[in-house]
C-alpha cells in the first residue's frame, strides 16, 4: 500500500521495484513441438511508474504478465511482487496476494454480472472481509465519472463505463501493482483516451504503479517506460515514449 | 444434419451423461418390475401346472359367491364322503383321490412357529401318490393319527429328521406328531415358500374339522377314456351344490387368481417407476433448455449457413431420442439385475420365492424403450421449440441475452394447467378413479412448475439472506446467482419439488393413518388385552382356557367371515354376546346391542344402514356358504368403526353358519385390581406359538410398527425419485459452472479463495433445494390432506399433519442440496484461473 504524502516527487521512484522477474522461462509442449513463450526474461517494474509491455502476438507479453501476477507459474526463474517471492506461495496465499496487493483490468468482461457497479468495486475488500476507505471510494468514483452508475448492473452500462468501474475496483485497495491487459482493446477512441488519462493521473498524482500490456503505440505513449518483447525475450526499452518513437522502435524491431 | 447431431452429442458427453442417468434409473425400475412379475408369473404357472398335471377332473362344492381368491376354498362347502364312492363306480374313472386341506404350522424346537401362518399348508397325503405332485423322497407315508410328513425345506433348515417328534399348531389344540417322511413338491423343497405338513386322510379330516367330508376329489381318467362324456357321467351323480370341472379349468382358475395378485403388485411398482420417470422428465427438460441456451451461437450459425427451422427442431429432438435410446438400453440391462434385487427386497418383507431363471420377454424390451425414449423426447420438445426461435443474427452478436419472458402469459398458462389439475385430482378422489387422480396430479405438478419461476426470485432472496449473512460475500454471490435467472432456478428445483411433495403427502397420509388407527382402536375396544394369531384363525380352546386364569373377568371371541347381503359380498364379524360391553364398545344409535346378538339378530353400522335403507326391525335376505340363503332381522345400528366392520352377529350364530369357524382374536378384560393377568395369559400361550397376547397399549404399538414398516417401504420406493431429482440439481450446477467459467476465473483472479468459491456454489445449491422443498412440502401437505380426507370411508377418520417430519424433510432437502453441490463446487474451485479468464 502506498501513502499519498510519500509520493510528491515523480522524478525518481524508491529503491525496491513494485515487481520484478529473474530469468523467467515458460515452455509448452515437448520434443519437436516445444514452444518457448518466455525465454530467459529478466525485467523490473518500478514503483510509482507507468510501464508498458509491448510486442507482436506470440512475443510472450501476456505470458509475462500472467507470471508476474501470480496467475501462471513459470517453468523456471523467480518472480517477485514487492519483496515477496511468488513462487514460494501456495494457492491460498497467491489468492490473498491477488486480492490485497494486485489490481486487474482485463480487456473485456471485467465485472461480475450479478453485482452492481458499487459492489463490483468493493469486491476485493468484501472478499477479504474488510471495509473500504470511503473517502477514497468517493474520490475514485467521482474522478472516473461513474457516480451515477453505482447501483446499475454491468448489462446496464456501456463498455467504457464497465472499464472505468473495473479501474475503480483495481485501485480501491491501493495495491502494490496494477496489471492492465489491453484495457482499451474494446473501447472507442474517446473512451480509450479517458481511461488512459485516468491511469496516467493515478500514477502521477497518487504514486500508483501500473504495468500495461498493449499493442497500441498511442496507448504506450501514456507510459513512463516501454519494455519490448519478441520471441520470449526482452529486445528493447524506451524511456519517456511518444507514439512516434514507439512506432519507430517497433518497426526497427520488426525488421 | 445427422453429423451435426451426433457430433454435438459426443462433444457434450459428460454433460449429457448425468441427464441420461435419470432415464437409466427410471427404465431400470420399469424393466426390473416387468421382469420380476413375468418371472413370478412363470414360476407360479409352472407350480400350478405341476400340481395339476395328472388330474383329469376336480370335484368340489359349488362356489356360493364368486370370490376367486388364491386360497381357492372361499365360499365352497366341503362335500360328503359318499360322493367319492359314487364317482369311483363310474366306468372310465381310473382313480379318485379325496383331498382335505387347511392351516397347519410346524413349531421349531425353540418354541417359535416356523414360517408365516399365511403359508403353512396342511393336507391329506394319498399313499397311492398317483395324482399328487407331492413326492415322498424319504421315509414312509403317514398311517396313524400321530404321523406327519414334513417338507424338505423345513426339515433341512430346522434340522428335523425322520422319527423325531414335532409340534403342529392348527385350528385344534397344538399336538405332537412323529415325522415319518420327508416330501417335496415336484422338484422344489416346498411350495413357493409355503411349508407342507402331510397327514393321513382321517387325521387331516380330524384336524380341519371335516369328518366324513372332503374338500375336493381329484379324479384320474383311464387312458383312452373320452373325457367329455366321462365328465358328464360324473356330473349326473352329483348333488346340485357340487360340481365337476376339468383339471385344466381348475388349474386356470388358480393361475388367474395368482396372476391377478401379481398384476396388482406389478402395477404398484410401475406407478413408482413412472413417478421416477416423471421427475426425470423435469431434469431432461431443464438440461436441454440450458444446453440449447448455451448453444445459441452454434445453432444460429447453422441457421445462417442455411439450415431450416424444421431441421433444427428435428436435430434437437433426434439428440434427445438418441440419448433416450442409449439410456434405455443401459436401463434394460440394469433392470434385469434390479429384478434380482427386488426379489431380495420382497423376501425381506416376508414374501419368499423359489429361485428360477428370470423371464425376459420381448414386451419388456419394447415397453422399456418406448417409455425411456418417449419421456426423453417429450421433455425435449419445449427446448427444441425454443431452439427454433433463435434468430440467425445471434451468431454474429457478441453478447447474447436470454429472451425476455412474458410473465403474464406464463402466469395464465400455468394457472390454467394447475387449476385444471387440481379439479381433476379432486374429482378423481371423489369418484374414485385412480387414472383421473394420476392425470390430475401430473397436470398440477406441471402447472406448479410453470408458476414456480414467478416466485423464484423473491423466495431465493428470502432463503438466501441467512446464507449471505453467515457466509459473507460467497453467500451473497450464491444468493445473487440463484436470483439471477428465476426460470433456471425454478426448473432445477422443480424435480425436487415433485419428489418432496410426494414424500410430504406420504407423511401426512401416514400420520393420519396412525392417528386414525389409534382412535379407531380406542373407540372400539375396551378390553385390556388382545389375543391374536394367524388370519386363518386359531384354536377354539384358547378362549375357555384363558377364561379360567385368575383375574380374568370377561373373554370375548371374535370371528371374521364373508357372506352376502342383498346380493353384495361383505365381511361379517361374530362376537361373544356375553358381557360384550366390557371388551367391545358398540356406539349404538338405534336398537339393542348384545341382547340383539344373543337373539340371533344382525347389527349394522350407520353407513350401511343409510346406504341400504335398513333400520331396526328390517328383515334382509342373506346367503352363507355353509347354510345357503336365508333371512335375518336387523337388531341394532352402531356408529361406524373401521376396526369392527359393518356387520356383526353373535358368536353362536356365526358358528352355526360357517364351516369350521376359528376365532381370529380373543379380547380379554381383567377384573379391577387384578395384577399379572397379562403375564399369566402369556405363560399359558406358550403352548400356542402362533398366538400372542398384547395389552391394548402394546397392540397399538405393534399396529404403529407394522404401519411404519409399510410406510418405510413406500418411502424407499419414493427415494429413487428424490435421487433422480438430486441428479438434476448436480447436472444443472455443473452446466452452470461451465457456463460461468469466465466469471469464476475473474473472481479467482480478483482474489476469491477456492474455499470461498465452493461456499458460493454450495449456497446456490442449498437455496435451489430449499426453494423446491418448500413449495413441494406445501403442495404435498395439501395433497396428503386431500387423499386422507377422501379415504374417510376406508378408515382414515383423523387427519394429522406431522409438522416435525415436514420440517425434517426441509432440513433434509438442504442437506441433500449441499451434497449435490459437492462435485460442482470442487470443479468450480479447481478451475485453472488463467484458462478461465481466457475462456469466452
Amino acid at each position: 500500500m502506498i501513502e499519498d504524502d510519500e509520493m510528491s516527487q515523480t522524478e525518481q521512484g524508491p529503491a525496491s521495484p513494485a515487481a520484478h522477474g529473474v530469468e523467467l522461462t515458460k515452455t509448452y509442449g515437448t520434443g519437436d513441438a516445444v514452444v518457448r513463450a518466455l525465454d530467459g526474461v529478466t525485467v523490473e517494474f518500478e514503483r510509482g511508474r507507468f510501464t508498458a509491455v509491448m510486442g507482436p502476438s506470440g512475443s510472450g507479453k501476456s505470458t509475462l504478465m500472467h507470471c508476474m501476477a501470480g496467475l501462471d507459474v513459470p517453468t523456471s526463474g523467480r518472480t517477485f511482487v514487492g519483496d515477496h517471492e511468488i513462487g514460494l506461495l501456495d494457492d491460498s496465499e497467491l489468492t490473498d496476494m491477488r486480492r490485497d496487493q494486485i489490481g486487474f483490468v482485463f480487456q473485456s468482461f471485467n465485472l461480475v454480472p450479478t453485482l452492481t457497479a458499487a459492489e463490483n468495486i468493493t469486491l476485493p475488500a468484501d472478499l477479504a472481509g474488510v471495509e473500504v476507505d470511503q473517502a477514497w471510494f468517493d474520490y475514485l468514483v467521482q474522478a472516473l465519472g461513474i457516480a451515477d452508475r453505482l447501483s446499475h448492473r454491468p448489462t446496464e452500462m456501456s463498455g467504457g463505463q464497465q472499464q472505468r468501474v473495473a479501474c475503480a475496483r483495481a485501485l480501491i485497495r491501493r495495491p502494490e501493482l496494477i496489471f492492465a491487459d489491453e484495457p482499451t482493446g474494446n473501447l472507442d477512441s474517446s473512451s480509450s483516451a479517458e481511461l488512459l488519462e485516468f491511469l496516467r493521473s493515478s500514477v502521477t498524482e497518487h504514486g500508483q504503479s501500473i504495468v500495461m500490456v498493449t499493442h497500441d503505440p498511442r496507448g504506450a505513449a501514456y507510459a513512463d517506460r516501454v519494455v519490448f518483447l519478441a520471441d520470449g525475450k526482452v529486445v528493447g526499452e524506451l524511456l519517456s515514449p511518444t507514439a512516434a518513437s514507439v512506432l519507430a522502435q517497433m518497426m526497427k524491431l520488426g525488421s | 444434419m445427422r453429423k451435426v447431431t451426433v457430433n454435438g452429442l459426443l462433444a457434450r458427453k459428460l454433460r449429457l451423461a448425468l441427464t441420461a442417468l435419470a432415464i437409466v434409473l427410471g427404465v431400470t425400475f420399469v424393466t426390473g418390475t416387468l421382469v420380476l412379475t413375468d418371472t413370478l408369473n412363470r414360476t407360479f404357472d409352472n407350480l400350478v401346472g405341476t400340481a395339476y398335471q395328472h388330474i383329469s377332473f376336480e370335484v368340489r362344492g359349488k362356489a356360493v359367491f364368486g370370490s376367486n381368491t388364491v386360497s381357492g376354498t372361499a365360499g365352497r362347502r366341503p362335500i360328503p364322503a359318499s360322493i367319492a364312492t359314487a364317482v369311483r363306480g363310474v366306468p372310465g374313472v381310473a382313480y379318485v383321490d379325496p383331498q382335505v386341506q387347511g392351516y397347519a404350522q410346524f413349531v421349531a424346537r425353540d418354541g417359535d412357529a416356523i414360517g408365516s401362518a399365511a403359508s403353512a399348508l396342511g393336507f391329506s397325503f394319498d399313499p397311492n401318490r398317483q395324482l399328487s405332485a407331492v413326492r415322498l423322497v424319504q421315509g414312509s407315508p403317514p398311517t396313524t393319527g400321530q404321523d406327519v410328513l414334513m417338507d424338505k425345506g423345513t426339515a433341512t433348515k430346522y434340522h428335523f429328521t425322520i422319527g423325531e417328534r414335532v409340534r403342529v399348531v392348527s385350528g385344534r389344540s397344538p399336538q405332537m406328531f412323529t415325522i415319518t417322511g420327508i416330501v417335496t413338491f415336484g422338484s422344489a423343497d416346498n411350495l413357493a415358500g409355503a411349508t407342507l405338513a402331510g397327514f393321513a386322510l382321517p387325521t387331516a379330516q380330524d384336524l380341519f374339522n371335516t369328518r366324513g367330508q372332503y374338500d375336493t376329489l381329484n379324479v384320474l381318467a383311464k387312458p383312452g377314456a373320452d373325457n367329455i362324456s366321462l365328465q358328464r357321467a360324473i356330473a349326473k351323480l352329483l348333488p346340485p351344490d357340487v360340481q365337476v370341472v376339468s383339471g385344466q379349468t381348475a388349474a386356470n382358475e388358480l393361475t388367474s387368481a395368482i396372476s391377478n395378485a401379481l398384476s396388482f403388485l406389478s402395477t404398484a411398482l410401475l406407478v413408482f417407476a413412472l413417478i421416477s420417470l416423471f421427475v426425470g422428465a423435469f431434469t431432461i427438460f431443464n438440461t436441454f433448455s440450458i444446453t440449447v441456451g448455451q448453444r445459441t451461437r452454434e445453432l444460429a450459425l447453422l441457421r445462417v449457413v442455411g439450415a431450416s427451422r424444421r431441421q433444427i427442431f428435428r436435430s434437437v429432438l433426434a439428440e434427445a431420442a438418441l440419448l433416450g435410446l442409449a439410456a434405455s438400453l443401459i436401463g434394460l440391462g440394469l433392470g434385469v439385475l434390479a429384478a434380482l434385487g427386488l426379489k431380495a427386497l420382497l423376501g425381506a418383507f416376508g414374501i419368499t420365492l423359489p429361485s428360477a431363471p428370470l423371464v425376459f420377454e420381448a414386451r419388456t424390451v419394447v415397453l422399456a424403450l418406448a417409455v425411456g425414449v418417449g419421456v426423453t423426447v417429450v421433455s425435449a420438445i419445449g427446448p427444441a421449440r425454443r431452439a427454433v426461435r433463435i434468430a440467425p443474427v445471434a451468431a454474429l452478436v457478441d453478447h447474447h441475452e436470454e429472451e425476455p419472458e412474458s410473465v403474464r402469459r406464463r402466469a395464465t398458462a400455468g394457472s390454467v394447467v394447475a387449476v385444471g389439475g387440481i379439479v381433476a385430482l379432486v374429482a378423481g378422489l371423489a369418484a374414485p378413479a385412480i387414472a383421473l387422480v394420476g392425470i390430475g396430479a401430473v397436470a398440477m405438478f406441471i402447472g406448479a412448475g410453470m408458476l414456480a419461476p414467478i416466485v423464484a426470485r423473491p423466495m431465493s432472496s428470502v432463503l438466501g439472506r441467512p446464507l449471505a449473512a453467515i457466509l459473507g460475500t460467497p453467500g451473497r454471490l450464491g444468493r445473487e446467482n440463484s436470483m439471477r435467472s428465476p426460470r433456471r432456478t425454478a426448473q432445477t428445483a422443480a424435480a425436487l419439488m415433485v419428489g418432496m411433495a410426494l414424500v410430504s403427502a406420504l407423511g401426512v397420509l401416514g400420520a393420519s393413518l396412525s392417528a386414525s388407527a389409534k382412535s379407531n382402536l380406542d373407540s372400539a375396544v375396551t378390553a385390556d388385552y388382545l389375543i391374536t394369531g394367524p388370519n386363518s384363525g386359531f384354536s377354539t380352546s384358547v378362549a375357555p382356557a384363558v377364561a379360567r386364569i385368575p383375574g380374568v373377568a370377561v373373554v370375548t371371541n371374535v370371528y371374521k367371515g364373508q357372506f352376502e347381503l342383498g346380493g353384495t359380498l361383505s365381511g361379517i364379524d361374530g362376537v361373544t354376546p356375553a358381557h360384550l360391553s366390557q371388551t367391545v364398545h358398540l356406539a349404538l344409535t338405534a336398537g339393542r346391542g348384545a341382547p340383539a346378538l344373543a337373539a340371533g339378530e344382525l347389527l349394522i353400522d350407520t353407513t350401511t344402514a343409510s346406504a341400504k335403507h335398513l333400520s331396526v326391525g328390517s328383515v334382509a335376505p342373506v346367503t352363507f356358504a355353509q347354510t345357503g340363503a336365508s333371512k335375518i332381522t336387523i337388531g341394532g345400528i352402531f356408529k361406524t368403526n373401521p376396526l369392527i366392520g359393518s356387520y356383526v352377529v353373535g358368536a353362536p350364530f356365526f358358528i352355526s353358519h360357517f364351516h369350521n369357524p376359528l376365532p381370529i382374536a380373543v379380547l380379554v378384560s381383567a377384573q379391577p385390581g387384578a395384577s399379572h393377568v397379562g403375564s399369566a395369559i402369556n405363560n399359558y400361550l406358550n403352548v400356542y406359538p402362533n398366538v400372542g397376547v398384547k395389552s391394548r397399549a402394546q397392540f397399538e404399538q405393534s399396529q404403529q410398527h407394522t404401519l411404519n414398516q409399510e410406510l418405510g417401504l413406500v418411502y424407499v420406493l419414493l427415494a429413487l425419485a428424490i435421487v433422480v431429482a438430486l441428479i438434476g440439481i448436480v447436472n444443472t450446477l455443473m452446466l452452470s459452472v461451465f457456463e460461468r467459467t469466465h466469471e469464476l476465473g475473474l473472481l479467482r483472479a480478483v482474489g476469491m479463495r477456492r474455499g470461498q468459491v465452493r461456499a458460493m456454489i454450495r449456497s446456490e445449491a442449498v437455496i435451489i433445494a430449499l426453494f423446491g422443498a418448500v413449495i413441494g412440502v406445501i403442495i404435498g401437505t395439501a395433497l396428503g390432506v386431500a387423499f386422507a380426507a377422501s379415504l374417510k370411508s376406508q378408515g382414515i377418520t383423523e387427519i394429522a399433519i406431522p409438522f416435525a417430519s415436514l420440517i425434517g424433510f426441509l432440513i433434509l432437502s438442504a442437506v441433500l442440496g449441499l451434497a449435490a453441490a459437492s462435485w460442482p463446487a470442487r470443479r468450480a474451485a479447481k478451475l485453472d484461473v488463467l484458462a478461465a479468464i481466457a475462456a469466452d
